[in-house]
C-alpha cells in the first residue's frame, strides 16, 4: 500500500515532467531528483512500521501470546526485525527497478557518464552512480529503522516510536547543516551528521576532514548500540501489557 | 491426589517419592514463589503443587495476585524469588522445554483484530512444529465459534474471542492449560459450555486445567480443588466435592414448619438438637437418613412441614468467612 503511494507519486512527477516542460530533461536529472524525495517517504514508511511492528504487539496485547510460544524473545525479537529489514529492502530495490525502466521508456534510456548530468565529480556511468546511491541510502535507512525498532521496543508505544523518530528524522536532519559549522570535537559523533552518505558521492562532505570510513564506524557504533539496547531490554522486562 | 490407577491412564511422569512409592509428579510446582515491584510485594512465598488431571481453581478477590502469579508461570514476569516448575522443568531456566506443554490466556483474549479467527489459529499454529489443518478445524469445532472462525475478530463480541482465545490454547494440545477468568464475558450457556468441556478436557485427556476466578460460585462446579490467596500470600487450599458423591454425609439442613417450638421438641424426642431458624424454621445437623426420619416424626407428630433444605455452607460462604470480607487494596 505504502509502496504503491510512492510508486504512484514517482510516476505522477515523471509524466508532468515529459508533457509540461519545454525541452526534455536526460532521464537521470528526474531519476535523481524523485529519488531524494521518495527516499524521504521511505524512510518514514519504515520508520512507521518499525516503530509500530514490537509497540503494536504490546499495545494490542498480543506479545503476551507470541512469548508463551516455545520460542525464545530473542527469536521473536529477532523474526521482527527481519521483517522490518525486508520491507526496508524491498522498498528500496522496487524503487531502483521502477525508476530505472519509467523513466527510461519516458526519456529514452541515457547510457552517458554521471558527471555530465548529476554528479560533476563521480566516475562511472549514472546506473552505477545510482546503485551507489542507493545502497548508501539504503545503509542510512538500516539505522534509522534500528533506532524506531529500538525506540518501539525499549518504549512499547507504537504512538512515542513513531512520533520520536520521525522528529529525530525530519527535525533533526534539518538542522544538520547547522549542528556541521559548530567547531565543537562531540560534533562529529552525532548520529545525524553520518546518516547522509550520499554526501561522500558528490565529494563535499557536510562536515570538513570527515571520510566514509568515519561516517560507517561511526553509524556502526550506534548500530550495534541500538540492537544491543533492544535486545536487552526486551529480553530482561516484565511484560505487564 | 489422583490414585495410581486413575493416573495410569493418563500419560504422566511418575517419581519415586522418599517412602518409595509411585507417586504422580505435580503438574505444576510453585516453590516459595515471591514477586516484588519496587518496595511493593505482590506475591509473598507461594508454594502450591498441581496434582496432574485435576481442574485447579485459583480464587482471589481483586487485586489478589492472580494475574500476577500466572504471568510469572508462563515466563512473562521475572520471579524475585523462588522457583517454578512445569512438568518438572524449571520456567527459569528451562523455559522453551516448560512452555511446549501450556495453552494460556493472560488476562484477556487479545488477537489480531484484522485478522479473521481462522488467520488468527494459523498465525499461532505456524510457531509450534506439527499442526495440522484438521487440527485446527477440530478446535475449532470443540469451542463452537462455527462459520464466525472467517470473521475478522474486530467483529467479534466478548464472549466470541473469549472461545478463540480457548482455541489458541488448546490448540497444541498442552498437557497443562492456564486460563485467567475465562467465563468473563460468557453468557450463562456459555459458561456451562466452557465449564463442561474443561472438564471433559480434564477427564478425557487428562489435562490439567488451572483458572483464576473471582466468580465463587463458578468455581464450585467446575474445580477439583481450589486455592484461595489474599494479598498475595495463599491463604487456604481445599478439595471440592463433585455433586452427586456427597449425601450420606452430615449437613445442616433447614425445615420450614408450621410450629417451631413444637418441631424442636419432637427433634429432642429422636436425640436430635434441633434450633430455630428465624419465625418459623429449625435448623438441624443431618443426613440423608436421619432428614426422612425427622420428616416422618414431625408429619406424624401434627407439624405441618412446608419445605426442607440442605444449606451447605456455599464457598462464598467460606471464601467471604476467609478473606473476612476485606477491604482489597
Ligand atoms: N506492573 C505492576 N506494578 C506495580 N504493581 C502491580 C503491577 N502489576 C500488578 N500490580 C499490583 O499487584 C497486585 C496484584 O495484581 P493482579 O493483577 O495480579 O491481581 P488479580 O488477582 O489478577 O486481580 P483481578 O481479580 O482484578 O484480575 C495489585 O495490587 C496490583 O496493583
Ligand atoms: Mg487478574
Amino acid at each position: 500500500m505504502m509502496l504503491g503511494i510512492m510508486l504512484l507519486l514517482v510516476l505522477c512527477i515523471s509524466v508532468g515532467t515529459r508533457l509540461f516542460s519545454n525541452y526534455l530533461p536526460s532521464m537521470w536529472s528526474v531519476f535523481n531528483w524523485e529519488s531524494v524525495v521518495s527516499f524521504l517517504l521511505i524512510t518514514v514508511f519504515t520508520t512507521i512500521v518499525a516503530a509500530g511492528s514490537v509497540a503494536d504487539e504490546f499495545t494490542a496485547g498480543t506479545i503476551k501470546l507470541l512469548l508463551i510460544r516455545p520460542w525464545s524473545r530473542s527469536k521473536i525479537l529477532l523474526s521482527k526485525y527481519v521483517a522490518v529489514i525486508l520491507f526496508a529492502l524491498l522498498q528500496t530495490v522496487v524503487l531502483y527497478l521502477f525508476l530505472l525502466a519509467m523513466n527510461a521508456l519516458l526519456f529514452g534510456y541515457d547510457s552517458s557518464a554521471a558527471s555530465d548530468t548529476i554528479a560533476p565529480l563521480y566516475k562511472g556511468t549514472a546506473a552505477v552512480y545510482f546503485i551507489q546511491y542507493f545502497f548508501y541510502e539504503f545503509i542510512s535507512l538500516i539505522v534509522t529503522a534500528t533506532m524506531a525498532f529500538m525506540i518501539s521496543a525499549v518504549f512499547r508505544s507504537g504512538g512515542l516510536a513513531i512520533g520520536l523518530s520521525l522528529f529525530l528524522i525530519l527535525v533533526v536532519n534539518s538542522f544538520v547543516g547547522l549542528f556541521a559549522i559548530l567547531n565543537y570535537a562531540w560534533v562529529d559523533y552525532l548520529l545525524f551528521i553520518h546518516l547522509n552518505l550520499v554526501q561522500y558521492l558528490n565529494g563535499t562532505p557536510l562536515r570538513e576532514g570527515m571520510t566514509l570510513g568515519f561516517s560507517l564506524a561511526v553509524l556502526g557504533v550506534y548500530y550495534v548500540v541500538f540492537v544491543a539496547l533492544t535486545w536487552f531490554v526486551f529480553n530482561k522486562r516484565d511484560v505487564a501489557a | 491426589m489422583l490414585s495410581f490407577e486413575d493416573a495410569v491412564g493418563y500419560n504422566v511422569n511418575y517419581v519415586i517419592s522418599e517412602g518409595g512409592c509411585f507417586i504422580s509428579q505435580p503438574i505444576v510446582q510453585l516453590q516459595n514463589v515471591t514477586k516484588r515491584i519496587g518496595k511493593k510485594t505482590i506475591i509473598n512465598d507461594l508454594s502450591l503443587d498441581l496434582p496432574v488431571g485435576e481442574v485447579f481453581g485459583f480464587l482471589g478477590p481483586n487485586g489478589a495476585g492472580k494475574t500476577t502469579t500466572i504471568r510469572m508461570m508462563v515466563g512473562l514476569m521475572s520471579l524475585t524469588g523462588g522457583e517454578i516448575k512445569i512438568d518438572g522443568y524449571s520456567i527459569t531456566k528451562q523455559y522453551q522445554k516448560a512452555i511446549r506443554n501450556v495453552g494460556a490466556i493472560v488476562e484477556n483474549p487479545e488477537m489480531y483484530k484484522y485478522l479473521s479467527g481462522y488467520q488468527n489459529l494459523i498465525h499461532f499454529a505456524r510457531m509450534i512444529p506439527d499442526i495440522s489443518d484438521e487440527r485446527i478445524e477440530e478446535v475449532v469445532k470443540l469451542v463452537g465459534l462455527g462459520s464466525r472462525i472467517h470473521d475478522k475478530v474486530r467483529t467479534y463480541s466478548l464472549g466470541m474471542r473469549q472461545r478463540l482465545g480457548v482455541a489458541q490454547a488448546i490448540l497444541h494440545r498442552p498437557k497443562l492449560l492456564i486460563l485467567d477468568e475465562p467465563t468473563n464475558g460468557l453468557d450463562p450457556a456459555g459458561i456451562r459450555e466452557l465449564r463442561d468441556y474443561l472438564r471433559q478436557l480434564a477427564k478425557d485427556e487428562g489435562i490439567s486445567i488451572f483458572v483464576s476466578s473471582h466468580l465463587l460460585a463458578e468455581m464450585e462446579l467446575m474445580c477439583d480443588r481450589v486455592a484461595i490467596i489474599q494479598n498475595g500470600k495463599l491463604i487456604d487450599v481445599r478439595g471440592i466435592k463433585q455433586q452427586g458423591d456427597d449425601g450420606a454425609e452430615s449437613r445442616r439442613f433447614v425445615f420450614e414448619v408450621g410450629n417451631v417450638v413444637e418441631a424442636i421438641t419432637v427433634a429432642a424426642q429422636l436425640g436430635q438438637k434441633a434450633e430455630a431458624d428465624g419465625q418459623s424454621a429449625i435448623a438441624i445437623e443431618a443426613d440423608r437418613e436421619l432428614v426422612a426420619k425427622l420428616n416422618a416424626a414431625f408429619v406424624e407428630a401434627g407439624v405441618s412441614v412446608y419445605g426442607i433444605r440442605a444449606q451447605g455452607k456455599s464457598l462464598e460462604d467460606q471464601f467471604l468467612e476467609m478473606t473476612g470480607g476485606e477491604q482489597i487494596v
